[in-house]
């Protein structure tokens, strides 16, 4: 084990420590949202009866039947349980972030220009997909 | 020899056969099984059906998002935008567990994978605007081709596990891309270097694009370029290649969220069942026949690629 860790820099263990207690978090969100969305725990923004009569359809027909939550706009519905389950969703899709700003930092403390720019960068590339400003975000 | 290749043959084969002949028979019951299940049968039927994707994917040595998609697109009622979607969540969700302890082993190098990420989750972006935004047929036929050039380049694909590199190129000395692991089979440390490094940055915009327009998690593509265009270790290659994929499977999978191609009814038990599956392949994977597996799986996407193609053609919907 000693060996093993020998070859992991301080980079890449300050990513690691993030990434897995996101992760593990992620993990937790995603499936108490879904019991809460599958056992209808809250009210929900759309029947699932009604979900499954639309997953056949392309995306935009499916959000032109229903109004099921997506994007940030399932934010505003957070009290609904498909709601909830959505959120959890987006937050897995946040992890990689966190752990860009730990790398980025850990960077900048070891005066690395070059990696601290790359890691800022690339975190700037996945705020700029989160936004969906390029998606015509909701 | 030859009466064993045949014999590790016949199961992939026997299952070719079985898709190809019923077509008709197939269609049918899918039709009418569309029309009369309840929705928690086919939400369980998928948790199910990628449990044990999750196990063979392991044992087979592939990512479960490559097998997803082509598969449940083709044999679930579920959208195509949706069955891609899922496909990337499935595949960020295996990497994101996978890569703690392959980042404090030594193995993944986070200089090498940042590198090549920036650019190819940039494309992946552009792939999933793409995706989202041709029709269907066109999608399937796509999907259809690059899922059989997926599965020659598995069947053929000969990955080098220590590859000697000569002298490293100077992009790759610049961004400080050389490292050292210690090597649990060869017992002892092994220093490494890449080569080649403009070429793998073309190679992984073309990757990620593809990731980002059909939801494929990248590892069948980024693994032969580290390793055979770059000359990384296969260790080396195969742990860096889940943080590749995190990142640009991360910034397509925002595209998806944002134009409504994810349900969390689909997503969490495709997701769920497929980081259960991969925890138990990779228990078995020292107990069973890996060959096998290997080629049950190769013949199950070559099948879902056909499947895709034929759709796509309108020849079998």
């Amino acid at each position: 084990m000693k060996q093993e860790t020998v070859h992991a820099d301080k980079v890449q263990l300050a990513y690691a420590a993030i990434l897995s207690k996101a992760t593990t978090l992620s993990i937790v969100f995603v499936i108490l949202g879904y019991v809460v969305y599958i056992f209808q725990l809250l009210p929900l923004s759309v029947p699932i009866e009604q979900v499954s009569e639309n997953w056949h359809l392309r995306a935009s027909e499916f959000h032109q039947n229903i109004h099921a939550p997506f994007g940030w706009n399932a934010l505003s519905d957070f009290g609904k349980g498909d709601a909830l389950s959505y959120i959890s969703i987006l937050y897995l899709g946040a992890v990689t972030m966190f752990c860009l700003v730990a790398a980025g930092f850990a960077f900048l403390k070891e005066k690395n220009v070059i990696y601290t720019v790359i890691s800022f960068v690339q975190l700037l590339v996945l705020i700029f997909a989160a936004t969906g400003i390029i998606s015509g975000g909701h | 020899m030859v009466l064993k290749n045949i014999r590790d043959w016949i199961v992939p084969g026997v299952l070719l056969m079985l898709f190809m002949i019923m077509p008709e028979m197939a269609c049918a019951a899918e039709t009418a099984m569309v029309a009369d299940t309840v929705w928690w049968v086919w939400v369980l039927g998928l948790f199910v059906f990628t449990f044990l994707l999750g196990i063979v994917a392991v044992i087979a040595g592939v990512g479960g998002g490559v097998l997803y998609v082509p598969i449940v697109s083709s044999f679930f009622p579920f959208h195509i935008d949706f069955v891609r979607g899922t496909g990337l969540l499935v595949a960020l969700a295996g990497a994101l567990s996978a890569g703690a302890p392959l980042l404090r082993k030594g193995l993944a190098n986070l200089k090498l994978a940042l590198s090549m990420s920036l650019i190819g989750s940039i494309s992946s972006i552009a792939g999933a605007l793409v995706g989202l935004a041709l029709p269907e047929n066109v999608i399937q036929l796509s999907l259809g081709l690059t899922i059989l050039g997926i599965t020659v380049i598995m069947f053929l694909s000969k990955n080098s596990a220590y590859p000697q590199i000569e002298k490293p190129d100077s992009l790759s000395q610049v961004l400080q891309i050389y490292g050292i692991y210690y090597d649990e089979h060869l017992k002892k440390e092994v220093n490494w270097q890449i080569h080649r490094t403009p070429v793998g940055l073309v190679l992984f915009i073309v990757i990620g694009f593809m990731a980002g327009m059909f939801g494929l998690g990248a590892g069948w593509a980024n693994v032969p370029v580290f390793n055979l265009v770059l000359g990384a270790p296969l260790r080396v290659s195969v742990a860096t290649s889940v943080f590749v994929l995190s990142v640009n499977d991360t910034a397509a999978a925002w595209v998806y969220l944002h134009k409504g191609a994810v349900l969390p009814l689909i997503a969490v038990p495709s997701v769920a069942g497929m980081m259960l599956g991969t925890k138990i392949g990779a228990k078995l994977l020292t107990k069973v026949h890996t060959n096998v597996v290997r080629r049950v799986v190769i013949t199950l996407l070559g099948v879902a690629g056909l499947r895709a193609l034929l759709k796509g053609l309108g020849i079998w919907n």
